[in-house]
């Protein structure tokens, strides 16, 4: 049933790389029902019996200590460039997470040949992420907070220190899709996003590489994978693996 | 037309009086006298109150002093809103002066944003800006202005400069004459009964056989309830800058001539008063 649905995110204009509401339910039914067998913890979350809502995780992360504030970044203030230059390009893309030397978390050896993450070079920070659709932008937005163990949310200068510092030096090119505090569109609490007005230009040559090469494709998975790294969410490879097996079952089975 | 631009000027520089007084718990080194102020409308709370802060720190030590935040009637005022759309939202039929208390402790942070400088309230008007050009003209002309353009629209509000400010925000009240208005609508509807904080989807100024939508087009799809049907008593009043426009009026003209700087329609639905 759901590779039918897939099917149909497949046919329909997805060479405009915005998204309708209607598109962002199904992304997100997908990749919930995905979620449900990975057991990744995604649940979709109802506005008052309508059909409008938002997907939501929470998550457990164990982040380094010593990715503190970045030396340049002392006395953070928020300067805003207003907006990109719609001239202004992006970057060499480079995979921040291919870091050289430096490993994500020391780790000592145990007596018994396991290993544990020390309690002075880390911190355990629960997260919960929303996953939202902005009708302004027509794209997936994402929301999210943090708290620490003893129930005290994060400030925004803590939560970057929680980034890895190469997704921060990015961030600080442009502002606009930094993270910042915003008021939460259903539930009216401050939470931290990331701008979306900048996801139909990545998102457009996320889509052009995939119909490039003929696969299917779930917008909302696909934009995850990008933004969710970036704040600490991983999306599992295995999140993928079905939309092959359903282009292969495609050609035997009639719609 | 001469006497819509003069409705520019009026929304512009509306004003409400209102009474700041110190929350009693703070603690001083003497009594703290209210202080009074003419707030803008338009403008933003931590913009207009550098006066009021330095007020009160006067009879304040410094320790006592953490990040200001302003309350009424129990509320969290919330700073990202424009100051007419709270006031409309929570004491529009109330006696003027709107009395406001000020805090210097105990910030909710689950009620309301950080604002630690005027970098920030810029940041949200801009982000505000960006949205609504997003939906009136797909951010064509926004991202079309430079770096110094939007600036120009920042600093017109921040510093009460109606000509600076319509200068550059004029571009972004144009449309193809053909298409006959935006492309959808920046608006956004608050109700006060409700844990939603508002409102928000598309809506297009024109419908598909070339009919202005009105203010009462918009009320029925959105929010069917602010409307009262015939026979019924009136049970919301529906307010933009403190005022009841008429339900026939065209969207595009609300949307050109009643929006905030920041380029949305801010619509507040609140319960009819019962004295």
């Amino acid at each position: 049933m759901w590779f039918s649905v897939c099917v149909s995110l497949i046919l329909s204009d997805m060479s405009c790389s915005v998204l309708d509401e209607q598109q962002f339910r199904q992304g997100c039914q997908l990749l919930l029902q995905r979620s449900d067998q990975l057991g990744d913890g995604w649940s979709w979350e109802a506005v008052q019996g309508s059909e409008e809502g938002y997907l939501r995780k929470t998550a457990r992360r164990s982040v380094p200590s010593d990715w503190g504030p970045l030396h340049d970044q002392e006395g953070f203030s928020f300067h805003p460039q207003t907006l990109c230059d719609s001239t202004g390009h992006e970057k060499e893309e480079q995979d921040p997470a291919a870091s050289t030397g430096s490993d994500f978390l020391s780790a000592e050896e145990q007596d018994d040949g396991s290993y544990t993450v020390t309690d002075s070079s880390s911190r355990v920070v629960q997260y919960e992420y929303h996953i939202l659709f902005s009708c302004s932008y027509g794209a997936p937005v994402l929301y999210f907070r943090a708290f620490t163990l003893e129930g005290k949310s994060l400030a925004l200068e803590e939560m970057w220190s929680t980034i890895h510092p190469n997704y921060r030096l990015r961030l600080q090119n442009c502002p606009l899709s930094a993270i910042s505090q915003q008021e939460h569109p259903l539930l009216g609490q401050p939470f931290f996003f990331l701008h979306p007005c900048r996801t139909e230009e990545f998102m457009g040559l996320v889509l052009q590489a995939v119909q490039d090469q003929g696969r299917p494709v779930n917008y909302v998975l696909s934009w995850l994978s990008v933004v969710g790294p970036v704040v600490g969410l991983d999306v599992p490879l295995q999140y993928c693996t079905p939309l092959h097996s359903a282009v292969s079952l495609n050609s035997t089975k009639p719609d | 037309m001469a006497d819509d631009k003069d409705v520019l000027r009026d929304v512009w520089f509306g004003r409400i009086p209102t009474c700041f007084t110190l929350n009693p718990d703070e603690v001083t080194e003497r009594e703290a006298e209210a202080y009074y102020l003419l707030l803008p409308r338009v403008s933003y709370l931590p913009v207009v109150t550098d006066k009021v802060k330095k007020h009160f720190l006067k009879v304040m030590r410094p320790e006592d002093v953490e990040e200001m935040w302003f309350e009424y009637e129990g509320t969290p005022l919330k700073w990202h809103y424009p100051i007419g759309v709270l006031f409309d939202l929570h004491a529009s039929n109330t006696v003027l002066p709107w009395n406001i208390t000020v805090h210097f402790k105990n910030f909710p942070d689950q009620d309301l944003l950080h604002c630690p400088s005027n970098s920030i309230v810029e940041a949200h008007f801009m982000s505000s800006i960006k949205e609504a050009d997003s939906l009136k003209h797909k951010s064509q002309v926004v991202n079309d202005m430079q770096k110094k353009d939007h600036k120009q629209l920042w600093m017109g509000l921040q510093n009460d400069k109606f000509d600076q400010f319509w200068a550059m925000n004029r571009k972004l009240m144009e449309y193809p004459t053909e298409d006959g208005g935006f492309r959808y609508i920046p608006f956004r509807i608050y109700q006060t009964l409700s844990d939603r904080p508002f409102i928000q989807k598309l809506f297009r100024p024109v419908s598909p056989d070339c009919n202005a939508h009105t203010l009462g087009d918009l009320l029925k799809e959105m929010y069917p309830d602010a409307l009262t049907n015939d026979g019924e008593q009136k049970r919301y009043q529906v307010l933009i800058h403190g005022i009841e426009p008429l339900l026939e009026t065209p969207l595009q003209w609300l949307s050109e001539h009643l929006s905030h700087p920041d380029n949305f329609l801010h619509i507040c639905v609140v319960p009819v008063p019962t004295d």
